[in-house]
């Protein structure tokens, strides 16, 4: 009985500090700029819509011509 | 290269993404990048997926012209960047434009050692760009190329027309720049 009321209290405990986690913002630090435009560029996803329209604005355009630089397309 | 774009089957068919391909594989490698740097150069979201447009359909027409002398993602920046240019040139062209804030951060005395701290990421974009849109063009441009790991100072220099050792000193001064701006903003 004793065991069940601590641990039913260390539950308490731990939804509480779960609930002022989410309500304190964390703060998040970056030592430089690059560190910072890095991050904010993966959160910044290409909209769909720049693909889409690049497939109409190819599609009657000839195809490039050339397939040597297949070998350098990983570099 | 014969397979950039799959043959549509009808007229009704309706585009979702690239067909797969070597163009498609250039875009999926890169296109994050010249979005990003297209977005924070032009500040406009829509603006920047027209830039974005452009210059892969650009680097279409002409990816018989690259002769590996660079890298794709630096022929590709080569290209952004010149877009870009173009079209705040003519929009400078069209407003009279002055940067009122540029003595905010020469005057600063920004603490460029201590980190950038952020509370809140859900506005951190638009406090990214306002503190970019203060900078004078080099340091931005300079800044957001640094920023892409897959560029190094060479790389940089060939791209904004300086010695690498040019890029580091004015590194220092963009990133000193850019904290005190940024801390405006916060």
């Amino acid at each position: 009985m004793k065991h069940q009321a601590k641990f039913v209290s260390e539950q308490k405990q731990q939804a509480r500090a779960a609930e002022q986690q989410s309500l304190e913002p964390a703060a998040r630090e970056f030592a430089s700029a690059e560190e910072l435009l890095r991050f904010d560029a993966a959160q910044t996803p290409v909209p769909g819509a720049v693909a889409e329209r690049l497939e109409r604005s190819t599609a009657d355009l000839p195809p490039p011509a050339g397939r040597w630089w297949r070998r350098l397309f990983k570099r | 290269m014969n397979e950039p774009v799959a043959e549509h089957s009808g007229p009704e068919v309706t585009p979702t993404a690239l067909a797969p391909g070597v163009f498609a594989d250039l875009y999926h490698q890169h296109s994050r990048a010249i979005y990003y740097l297209c977005l924070r150069f032009l500040g406009d979201p829509q603006k920047a997926e027209d830039a974005t447009h452009d210059v892969f359909l650009k680097a279409y027409r002409k990816m018989d012209q690259f002769r590996g002398e660079a890298s794709w993602r630096t022929w590709l920046y080569r290209i952004a960047i010149n877009h870009c240019r173009n079209l705040q040139q003519a929009w400078q062209d069209r407003h009279l434009f002055s940067n009122a804030d540029d003595a905010v951060w020469e005057n600063a005395e920004a603490a460029t050692d201590s980190p950038l701290r952020v509370l809140e990421t859900k506005e951190l974009g638009e406090r990214i760009q306002r503190a970019l849109d203060g900078l004078p063009g080099e340091y931005r441009l300079l800044l957001l190329l640094v920023a892409d790991r897959e560029l190094s100072y060479e790389q940089v220099g060939a791209l904004t027309g300086q010695s690498p050792d040019a890029v580091r000193g004015k590194l220092h001064r963009a990133r000193k720049a850019f904290a005190a701006l940024f801390h405006k903003t916060g």
